[in-house]
This record gives C-alpha cells, structure tokens and sequence, in this order.
C-alpha cells in the first residue's frame, strides 16, 4: 500500500509550480531570486465590466446593430466617447458612460471593463525561478530546511523563526507575547488561548508555527491576519519531537510560513521553509514509497497522536484492533521503546 | 465453459476508484451463477504524489491477486482475454470513478421553477459544484452576472430554457451574457457548454457559442412544460465529466481504455442498481438507496423504475466532515454517543478526520464519533433529499421519507462496521423509515460497481444482487402514531412453516425482535393498536405475506419518529445501549 508522507528535512531541494488559474503575465524571468511576498505574475480577471447594449440604444435588431459598433475589442475609450451609430446631429448613438476598454462584443452587446484590478500571482515560497511558462507561471526552487503541517490558515510571510518557551509542549499564552516578538514566526507546542492569537495581532507577529491549536479556536486563526501553520492537528498534542529538534536548530533564522490550503489533489500542503545559504543542492525527495520494516513514522490518532516510531513488522488485514475494526497494520516501536499495533491507514511515513 | 443462462459467462474486475480508496472487486460464475468472489483495496491516487490513478488500480489489483491466487497481472499491466474458458486474467472490466474534484458548474435557465429548476436537478445528479446560477428573474444586473461567472471560472456551464416550441428570443438573450462571459475568459480555460435548452434553438446557439468554446447539444430537458427528460442529459453529463475530469487526472483515460469504455460516474453505477430493484417492487412503494463516501453522498430513490438521484458532494465522512459540520449543530452527533467523552473530544476528532480521510477510528470512543457523523451526515443529505420524492407515494407521518419496501446502504462508514447491529442501527436512525422495510447492507460495497457491469452482462448484475454479497439486514416494521411510550402499539403474530406462533405485544418505545433466519420466509399479521399507523393507514393492519427473514429476523422499530434521545448522558447511554442491547440478543 502507498504511504502519505510528512516531509521534516533539514537539508532539501523543493520546487513549487506556481501558475496563474487564467492567462495572464508572467512579471521574473528564469535565474530570477524571488521572495515570498513577490508578485510574479498577474491575469486581468478581477475586473468589473458594464454591459451597453447597442440594440436598444440604436433601436436596431442583434444583426443590425451589430454593425454600426465602431470600436473593437481592446479599444481604450474615454467618457462619452461614442461606442456605436452614425456620427451627426440627431443621430442615435451609444455613448460610453465610462472611461474603460472595450472586452467583448456579442450580438450588439459590449462590455466595457471599468476597472483595472488584476489577480496577482505570489511567489509563495523563496527561492530561483528556474523555470518559465510564458503567460501562466513558474517553477521556484528553493534549497531549505522544509517541514510540512497539516492545516494552514492559508496566509504567507517570512519572519525571524522564535521559539516560545523550551520544548515541544510549551503552550502558547498571552502573557509570553510582548512587543519584543514584533515581526517574529513564533513556534510553540499548543495554543488554546484566544487572547494569545489576538495580541498576535496586535503586536503583530509575522506568523505561527504550532504543534496543535484548540478546535474552538479554529474560526480565530481563519481571521487573523497572520499565517498559522498547525504540525499535528486540532486537540491538545505537543509538536513532534523530529520537527521540534530541526525548528531549534534554526533559532532565528529568516523562515518563510507558507501556511496555504491543503489540496489532496495538487498536494500543495502547508509548509515551513528555511532558506539554507551556501549549501548543496541534494536530489529531490522519494515521494512513492509503500510502507516497509525499519520506516520511521508518525501516528496521526488515538493514543498516541502525534508520536513517532519505527515499524517493526507489518501485520496482516486481518487483524484486530482496540477500536473493533479489523485492518492491515503494523507493529511499530515508539519512541519511548513501547510497542503497539496501528493500522497503516493510521501511519503516515517522515521523509 | 461456465455458462449462466445458456451464454457464456464471462470474468470480470470492476475498479470503483473514490477519493481516498480504490478497490478492485473480482466477479466470476461459480456453478452457473454469477458471484462476487474477492477485493483488493488500496488508497486511491488521484492526486499527488502519484498523479496517476493507475498507481492505486495496480495495487488494488495486486491485492485482488494475492487473495484469488489468479494470475491478473502481466508486466503490461491487467490482462484481458476473450475467452471465458481462461483461468488468467479477465474477460472484462467496468470503472467507476468518484474521486477527484467536483466540477465547477453555472447552471443557467429562464424560470426558476421550471427549467433552473430541471437543470439544477441535472447537475445534482453528478460529482459536482453548482457555483453559480441564474435565470431570467435573476436581479443582478446582466454584467454582474457575467463578471460572477468569470470569477468562478467555472469547468462547465449548463444552459436550459424554452420548450421546444416555447422561448427562445429570452433563451437567446441568456445565452449571449454567457458569450460575452466567454469572451473575457482565455481560451484555454474556457468552461464547456451544455445546452439541454428548446432544441429549434440549438442552430442558434451554435453560431453563437459554438466557436468559443466546447459546446454540447443534447435533447431539451424540459420539452414541454409538463414534461422532463433528463436521460440523454444525464448520459452526456456523465461524458462532460469524464471530459474534464481526463484533462486534470492522469490516468483516468487509460482507465476507459482499459474498462473498454465502461468508465460511469460511480453515482450512476448506483443509481442504476436502485432503478432495477424498484422495477421488482409494487408501487407506490419504492426502492432507496443510499451510498455514504468519504467526499460524497449518493441518495437515489426510485419508483416503479422511476429513478430520482441525488449526488451531495462535499457531504461525507472524510473530506466531506467539513461540509457537514457547516451544517450541524454539535449536538445532532453527540445525541448519538453512548460514551461520556467531551465536546472537545468530539470536535477534534470531526475537524481531524478531514486532515487524514483515510486514517480509521483508533478507539471505541473515536468509533462512537465517526459512526455517530455517518448517521449526521446521512441525516442530512436525507432531509435534504425530501423534495424529491414523489408526492404521491406513501406517507404514514408528514415530513418524512416516503415507504420503502427496500433500503440498500452503501459506503464503508456503515459497511465496516464491527458489528451488524452497529449498521443496522446507523441505517435506522440516520433515515427513520416508515412502514415495512427490508434494509440491504452492501457490505463489500458493490452496488456501484454492480450497476455499471449490468451493461456489459445484465445478468452478472441480477445474479450478484440476488447471492449474500448483500445482507438482508432484516424486515423493519416501523409504526408511527401518538402513543405514550411503554403502552401496547401492535399485535403481530408469524405464521410460518404453516404453524402459527404465539401473539406477541409490541410496546411503544425502543425495539423488539421477532427471530426469522435470513432466507426463510413467514407471514405476519399484524394489529395495530391506539391507531398507529404501519403504512397501511391509521389503525389499519392485517395480513403482511412472505416476508422474509435477515440477519436480525423481523425488527419492530417502536421507538417513533422522529427517533427521540435523552439529552442527559445518563439516560442517553441507557437508551443506546438499550436499542443496541436489543438488536444483538443480549
């Protein structure tokens, strides 16, 4: 059976397509370094249009007024320019109500775009454009310390990464953030307090890094204006002991919390990037494996949530567990040297 | 050579390919009949890492192979052979697919009541979004709608309107906001366009929409305004999706080569098993089916082979958590737990298990959760599903479902359950039915796959509904009225083997079981007392002939409806563990 593998690699090459939903422009170049915050290309979706309508104005079927339209599609027109008629005195015309350019005709109707707003396309993550797909996007590579999570509040920024409190436990409250912490990525085990994500925001912070957040807290952390980056899940768990060890490695690095959606089927994941200066550009990860004896693995409920281990054998369907259901797993030793049996749809890989 | 009906019977693997599991299901005639023999599953690979589909197939299959101890599996992948006499391989295959993303679809029609009305219905028979929609009522103004649609970006924009000698000047009008809306949206990312509209019109459309995008003309969903004819729709609709779906999955074309083109969305593969089981049932009776995914809901009801289907994407036990807690408050799930265990406790497990849809429920207490949400989630997509039964079936208590004569439950939130009274009772108090009702578990979860090869061999799908692939669950006799609880409701007395058995009195309140083995068949009268009503009218009973016996003999579920439970924990666990107590005897 495949396995779902969580990345914490302290040395690594990812790439991350980033492409525009709709053609558009592409603004960097191949070889280009781009930050997280960079705009890289943008599309001229969000604009608002209004719709003239020629048949009326002119008096005149589809066909017919289809005809007498003077501009084309792409015309730059000012206020009050005529749009469709016969030019003289008296005669029936359609005036531009609005400076804007003409988007589309069909069957004597024009839509004019009034605004100008574009879609804009953010880099995401740091790193060298290292490769360009002229009008959609780019591919960003990137040489890190790469950690995913599991839920992401779907914001961005980069920040000096400061770890709160000592360990993969420390819980996250309001009276350890202090104006000190202006423009930090704060790591901490647990938050389950809603004062501590507001003063957040109020000092504000650069982003959130957490081992796991109160479920009750969820409609708190959608809001706030920074990212958060959740490792374990919803509940009360510590951080895993593997991340926590790379995060105190990287005491105030610069760190790029790229806390986007997860999309099963894009498998863009929330992530934790640390750019690495100066360092080798190991191959890129293994990403098919099935699971085998020797693995290391995190276990993703129950008991022991959040905990790693090592799969000491594999465990046929058939077998039973506490729950009543019966299913293929494996034995897996935990890092505290107990034994226990999990089923594989509950084991993720660490890669 | 094996033969079924005097034919040839054929070998065949079905792959059902859902958004966290694929499974490969193994069908072959065993003395001159048709059986589902064995399954491999595997996660599904629809997306990342693999990004092809065929990875998942290959270890579903795999499996499938380690367990039959046939050879399937070449170097090039499944093998395929004519001949039925062969014992490698297969000699067809069916998919049915319902993972990956639900289309992004703007319906679009003149009156909201009559042809957005059968659109909407249209689109909610597929894996799919409505995201948008309008008509001519709409009061938006025309470039708002247009700048609406060009935000979604939808993958497919559905047109109705006008019988086809009714509308077509406001047809028309619909149908340029949609060209001009085409017009803004680059070429490549053009949604395709479905006309199912008046079909004078469909020249028209052509010239208008034809050059901009992928368009599609089918027969007119409405073509007068007392009629609907949603089929040829459907089918093309089935084609649209596999279209798009193929443009963003890998694999997923070389599954229909492989299927030989007998690629259905698996809500139709559903559908159309409950369509054909409702052919064997006396109106105004009817056959439900519900199929329960990790993403997705099938509800598909029919009458008289009259099928009304509904796909509740977003809604399910995995992924679809999210959809359905939007919906529910928290206490429609803990109502169900027999267990004394925190909000939070709750709560987390429901906003986790979305994290890892594949993971499974660790402890009891996280089983109480999840088969807690299944009977929610279901909930919800039956109450939603009201509307679309017929007015004229039978409704012993308003504002319920309908009398089935049969429910067939799908999905492996039910199916897996450890124990049988555990699905039987998620099945009961997730649909209340009315009446008397037989309840099917699909216990290896074929349904889907099954309808799909009714179309390579009719009788492979007749021969596998009919063999104990599906459990009978047992007959459910549910009477409703205004009882008090723990007075006498009914009178019933069996009659079988010609002998009659002692009258027993059913009490209003939790269940009661009359013993009768699966298979065996016995008579039943039945009175009704305080003028409940067993869907043959207030007070009314007599005679209720060959009904045959399940797993739990014949259920009398006298718990009322809706079912009622304790708000406090303790008296809620007394009653759970007393209706469960009942079911398994002890």
């Amino acid at each position: 059976m495949l396995a779902p593998i969580t990345y914490i690699q302290p040395h690594a090459t990812i790439r991350r397509p980033r492409r525009l939903s709709v053609e558009g422009e592409v603004l960097v170049s191949e070889g280009d370094q781009v930050h997280s915050g960079d705009v890289i290309a943008r599309a001229n979706l969000a604009a608002e249009h209004m719709m003239l309508d020629a048949t009326r104005a002119l008096g005149l079927n589809p066909e017919r007024a289809s005809k007498m339209i003077q501009r084309n599609v792409g015309e730059k027109v000012d206020a009050g320019a005529i749009i469709a008629g016969r030019r003289g005195v008296g005669a029936r015309q359609l005036r531009s109500p609005a400076k804007g350019t003409i988007a589309a005709i069909s069957e004597g109707q024009i839509l004019l775009q009034v605004s100008d707003e574009r879609a804009e396309l953010h880099a995401r993550v740091p790193g060298e454009v290292i490769d360009v797909e002229a009008g959609r996007g780019v591919v960003i590579e990137c040489v890190c310390a790469w950690v995913q999570g599991v839920w992401g509040n779907g914001r961005v920024a980069d920040g000096i990464l400061h770890l709160v409190g000592n360990g993969a436990e420390q819980i996250l409250t309001a009276d350890q953030i202090d104006m000190s912490l202006r423009g930090a990525i704060l790591l901490a085990g647990h938050c389950g307090q809603r004062q501590a994500l507001e003063l957040a925001a109020q000092v504000p912070i650069r982003g959130l890094i957490l081992g796991s957040l109160t479920t009750r807290l969820l409609p708190i952390a959608e809001k706030v204006p920074y990212p958060i980056l959740v490792m374990e899940g919803f509940g009360t768990g510590p951080m895993n002991a593997d991340a926590f060890t790379l995060f105190s490695d990287h005491k105030q690095a610069q760190t790029t919390l790229n806390a986007q959606r997860t999309d099963p089927i894009s498998g863009e994941r929330p992530e934790v990037i640390i750019p690495l200066k100066d360092a080798g550009r190991p191959p890129q990860p293994i990403e098919l494996q099935t699971f085998r004896v020797g693995q290391n693995v995190r276990l993703l409920n129950g008991e022991y949530k959040g905990e790693l281990g090592e799969i000491v054998s594999l465990l046929p369907a058939s077998t039973l567990y506490a729950s009543g259901l019966r299913a293929p797993g494996a034995e897996v030793e935990l890092a505290s040297g107990q034994a226990t049996t999990i089923p594989l749809a509950n084991l993720e890989l660490l890669g | 050579m094996s033969e079924s009906n005097g034919k040839p019977s054929l070998s065949l693997v079905s792959l059902e390919i859902g958004s966290v599991n694929t499974r490969a299901q193994f069908f072959d005639s065993v003395e001159g009949r048709y059986r589902f023999l064995a399954a491999g599953e595997a996660h599904s690979t629809v997306g990342s890492p693999a990004f092809d589909l065929n990875v998942g197939v290959l270890d579903a299959l795999t499996q499938l192979q380690e367990t039959t101890g046939r050879q399937l599996l070449s170097d090039r992948g499944l093998l395929i052979s004519t001949d039925p006499e062969d014992t490698i391989g297969v000699n067809a295959v069916t998919t049915t697919f319902s993972g990956g993303t639900p289309l992004k679809v703007v319906t679009a029609g003149l009156l909201d009541g009559v042809s957005l009305k059968s659109v909407n219905k249209l689109v909610n028979t597929s894996y799919s979004h409505i995201v948008e929609t309008f008509g001519l009522n709409d009061r938006r103004s025309p470039e708002n709608i247009i700048d609406a649609i060009c935000q979604h970006l939808p993958d497919l924009i559905v047109l109705a309107g006008g019988t086809n000698r009714g509308a077509s000047r406001s047809v028309i009008r619909l149908a340029n906001y949609l060209a001009l809306a085409l017009n803004l949206i680059p070429e490549k990312q053009r949604p395709a366009v479905l006309f199912v509209g008046n079909e004078n019109l469909q020249e028209e459309i052509d010239n208008l929409l034809g050059s901009l995008t992928e368009l599609h003309l089918v027969h007119n969903i409405r073509p007068s305004l007392d009629q609907e004819s949603s089929a040829p729709a459907e089918a093309r609709l089935a084609d649209i999706y596999f279209s798009i779906q193929s443009r963003k999955l890998g694999g997923l074309e070389q599954l229909r080569d492989l299927s030989a083109g007998h690629l259905h969305p698996g809500a139709n593969g559903f559908g159309r098993v409950i369509r054909f089981l409702s052919t064997v049932i006396d109106a105004p009776k009817g056959m439900l089916g519900v199929d329960i995914g990790a993403s997705s809901i099938t509800v598909a009801s029919a009458f008289a082979g009259e099928l009304e289907m509904r796909v509740y994407a977003g809604l399910g036990v995995g992924r679809g958590l999210t959809g359905m807690i939007a919906e529910t408050h928290l206490q429609q799930i803990t109502r169900w737990l027999p267990f004394d265990v925190s909000d939070d406790f709750v709560l987390d497990y429901l906003y986790n298990k979305p994290l890892f849809p594949h993971s499974l429920p660790a402890t009891p207490e996280e089983l109480a959760v999840e088969q807690a949400a299944a009977r929610q989630a279901m909930r919800l997509a039956i109450g939603k599903s009201l509307p679309l039964f017929p007015a004229d079936a039978i409704y012993p208590l308003p504002g319920t479902v309908p009398w089935f004569d049969r429910i067939l439950v799908s999905g492996s939130a039910v199916t897996r359950a450890p124990r049988l009274e555990q699905s039987l009772l998620m099945i009961l108090d997730a649909i209340q039915p009315v009446g008397i009702t037989t309840i099917i578990l699909d216990q290896n979860n074929l349904a889907s796959s099954v309808g799909a090869s009714a179309e390579i061999d009719p009788l492979m799908a007749v021969q596998v509904l009919e063999s104990n692939a599906f459990v009978n669950l047992g007959t459910i006799i549910s009477p409703v009225g205004a009882a008090r609880s723990g007075s006498p409701i009914l009178r019933i007395q069996m009659l079988r083997d010609g002998q009659k058995e002692p009258v027993v009195e059913i009490k209003e309140g939790g269940f009661s079981v009359l013993p009768l083995a699966p298979g065996k068949v016995a008579d039943l009268y039945i009175h009704p007392l305080q003028n409940v009503n067993i869907g043959l009218g207030p007070g009314r009973g007599g005679w209720v002939r060959r009904v045959v016996g399940g797993v739990f003999g014949v259920v009398i579920d006298g718990r009322g409806r809706p079912v009622q439970v304790p708000t406090s924990f303790n008296r809620r666990q007394e009653t759970l563990e007393a209706w469960h107590n009942a079911l398994s005897g002890m």
